[in-house]
């Protein structure tokens, strides 16, 4: 179990900056966002267009079906009519009204006329009085008088006349179509009914799908045909009047919420008016129907639209989230180092800071120590002083000195803490050279009762690096294990180094079982003037002193520690220094005491 | 015997009236000057075997002072005083023909051990020169 574990040269606590998780989850749905908003608006705006475009074009292609279909049909049944009058024209002006009103001769032509199809029910003459002359038919019709009927009086004005359908004395639904023929001033009429169900089946063999239909209705609203689904023959049409104001038309049936009586789907339909008689041709279909093909082209391409949007969406999130991986890589990097160079400026601006304070002492230090010899020489000069007063003042003095010595080890220290100073590399063999350091230290340590265990990596090998410096980064760190132990009985310092060929360095462990540090007190740890022994015992420098020897050879120093368990110093030393201290290495150190 | 005579530069005047002190209870002839320009024109009225030379001073600095010593004077000895920022600055005079350096706060023993050492160094050097004179 760790408390907690501080580590300056790769530095961990990252993304604290930056809001941590909330900021990238922030920036994540901002991403997504903005990736949908970028790939759905052109989809959207191209499927909206495509769709305007393709569903006008299909609506005119089915109207303009609609409308040569109603065009056609009314071609069809126009011909029809045209032709069976025709027929008894043919009959009324090729045949003597007396030839006619022979019923054997009658029935001869009835025959021939319907040689070609069951076009006409019953045949009959009728004279200007609105007598039935002959009939040939299965009606019992001869000695009615038609002079009183409106179409009688119709065909007496206009020579040729095609009624609407009506019930008549045979009473069913039928329409006749009469011919007059005027020779002096003699008045004849060649009457016949259509057959109603041929004439039925011509106008209803329109087949449009499952709910279309097709009808004929005259200028009331009257159905001449029986529709498929809305209403009889002979009833009143569905559709008001007033809707077929114009010659022919198309348009689209919309359901009226309003009123109950008039619920129907909603419908595509198209008229046109025949020119004789003056019936209005009606073909209708729901427009679901209708608009089958346009709607089954529409839903294919609503699903293909939302499998676009689940693929966009399933892209989107996946590159997001590379994106943000290789942001948030980034970031961290980015704060290690900053991190890293904080702490390093910080040291650097503390360490000028020291120079200068440490170099300016140096001066007053320097009078006060002079200034002390010059007492104790006139001191010693004067004579008949009394001996207690002298062996004082010289106790006196000494303190003195040994304070401004002191101070001096203190100036030192910050100098030394201050990147001024230089290093001097040397092969160093590190395994001896901790030994050695050990064995430096081994006395002290059996007197607190402590017991050092060293596993030395046999393979190391010998490397470039400061040995002066590293002894005392390796003497702090002994120092303050010492430290650490201070009120425990017994404890133990462990002193490993591994060869990292990976790395191409050397990873030293420096453990001790003391007090531990406080996971506050580990954030501080490597600031100057940073201590936590009594006042006089620590500089507050050993760490730092020690951190920037380190990271001025290349290495990096961190830590684990756990209260009242101890703690782990792991350092790691590269085998060659960096080029800016091996650049160094032509200003030869030169040690001002061997040369004097 | 001959008085050793002493010229110390420094720009601290109570250090360097201390020293003057102390070196002259110790049997020197000392005087002592504040800056460079002073040290070089006082040099060029009087004789002196050793010059302790303080490295930074205002105006003229320890090192343009050395040189300027070294090319009028060059058997006089000169001992640096320096600091320990300045270690560089030390060796620096050394190389440029200082006999030694003294860490700043100078304890006066070592000081006058210096001075004692860089004054026989220049009675050999005297002597030899004169030796050679003599050979020729």
């Amino acid at each position: 179990m760790k408390l907690g574990s501080e580590t300056i040269g790769n530095g961990d606590q990252i993304g604290g900056e930056r809001g941590g998780k909330n900021h990238y989850s922030r920036l994540y749905r901002k991403f997504v966002f903005l990736t949908l908003i970028c790939s759905l608006a052109p989809l959207f705006l191209v499927g909206w267009g495509i769709y305007i475009y393709y569903s006008g074009f299909s609506r005119m292609r089915i109207e303009n079906y609609f409308k040569s279909q109603v065009e056609h049909h009314r071609g069809i049944i126009e011909l029809f009519l045209r032709e069976r009058t025709s027929d008894l024209q043919l009959v009324i002006f090729t045949h003597s009204p007396d030839y006619l009103q022979k019923t054997p001769n009658l029935r001869r032509v009835f025959n021939v006329m319907n040689r070609e199809g069951c076009f006409f029910t019953d045949l009959g003459i009728i004279d200007d009085q609105g007598r039935h002359l002959a009939y040939v038919g299965p009606y019992d019709l001869m000695g009615k008088n038609y002079s009183k009927t409106f179409w009688f009086k119709e065909v007496m004005k206009k020579g040729v006349y095609i009624s609407d359908m009506f019930m008549g004395f045979r009473n069913a639904p039928h329409f006749i179509i009469a011919v007059l023929r005027t020779e002096g001033n003699r008045k004849w009429i060649l009457r016949a009914s259509i057959d109603t169900e041929y004439f039925r089946s011509l106008v209803e063999n329109v087949k449009m799908g499952r709910t279309g239909e097709v009808y004929l209705s005259n200028r009331e609203g009257i159905l001449q045909t029986t529709p498929r689904f809305s209403g009889k023959i002979m009833e009143k049409a569905p559709l008001p009047a007033a809707f077929f104001h114009k010659e022919s038309g198309i348009g689209i049936l919309e359901t009226d919420r309003d009123d109950p009586n008039q619920q129907f789907p909603r419908q595509i339909i198209a008229y046109t008016w025949l020119q004789n008689p003056r019936w209005k041709l009606v073909i209708k279909q729901d427009y679901s129907e209708a608009f089958r093909d346009v709607n089954h082209a529409n839903r294919a391409a609503l699903i293909f639209l939302h499998l676009s949007l689940l693929v966009i969406l399933i892209i989107s999130v996946i590159s997001t989230r590379y994106m943000i991986k290789v942001i948030k890589k980034r970031d961290e990097e980015a704060d290690r180092l900053n991190k890293q160079l904080t702490q390093a400026s910080k040291l650097a601006s503390l360490g000028e800071l020291s120079a200068g304070v440490a170099h300016e002492i140096n001066n007053p230090l320097a009078i006060i120590l002079t200034e002390n010899q010059v007492i104790r020489d006139s001191v010693e000069e004067t004579p008949n002083l009394d001996d207690s007063f002298k062996t004082e003042l010289f106790t006196s003095l000494s303190q003195v000195d040994a304070q401004v010595q002191r101070c001096n080890l203190i100036t030192q220290n910050l100098l030394r803490f201050s990147r001024r100073t230089k290093s001097r590399l040397e092969t160093v063999n590190l395994n001896a050279f901790l030994e050695e350091i050990i064995q430096l230290m081994e006395g002290r340590a059996k007197g607190m009762g402590i017991q050092f265990s060293a596993d030395l990596d046999k393979d190391l090998p010998a490397f470039l690096s400061d040995p002066s410096q590293l002894q005392q980064v390796f003497l702090n760190l002994i120092t303050n294990a010492f430290d650490a132990h201070d009120g425990k009985p017994y404890g133990t310092i462990s002193i490993s180094t591994r060869s990292n060929n990976q790395r191409e360095g050397v990873e030293i462990v420096v453990a001790d079982t003391g007090s531990g540090i406080s996971p506050e007190n580990m954030e501080k740890m490597f600031d100057p003037f940073f201590t936590t022994k009594p006042v006089g015992k620590g500089t507050g420098l050993g760490l730092s002193i020690s951190y920037s020897i380190i990271r001025r050879l290349g290495g990096d120093i961190s830590v684990q520690s756990e209260i009242g368990k101890g703690t782990q110093f792991n350092l790691f030393l590269p085998f060659m220094p960096p080029a800016d201290v091996q650049e160094n290495l032509d200003d030869v150190f030169i040690n001002p005491h061997s040369s004097a | 015997m001959k008085i050793p005579r002493i010229l110390l530069v420094d720009d601290e005047v109570a250090f360097a009236n201390n020293v003057l002190k102390l070196l002259s209870k110790r049997g020197y002839d000392v005087i002592a000057v504040n800056d460079g320009e002073s040290a070089i024109r006082t040099l060029g009225e009087k004789e002196f075997d050793v010059v302790i030379l303080d490295m930074k001073m205002p105006g003229m600095d320890g090192i343009a002072t050395l040189k300027e010593i070294k090319e009028k004077e060059p058997l006089v000895e000169v001992v640096i005083l320096t600091g320990h920022g300045t270690v560089e600055s030390g060796i620096e005079g050394m190389q440029l023909g200082a006999f030694d350096f003294v860490m700043k706060p100078a304890n006066i023993a070592d000081l006058h051990e210096k001075v004692c050492q860089a004054y026989q160094r220049k009675l050999i050097e005297e002597e030899r020169i004169k030796q050679q004179e003599s050979g020729r």
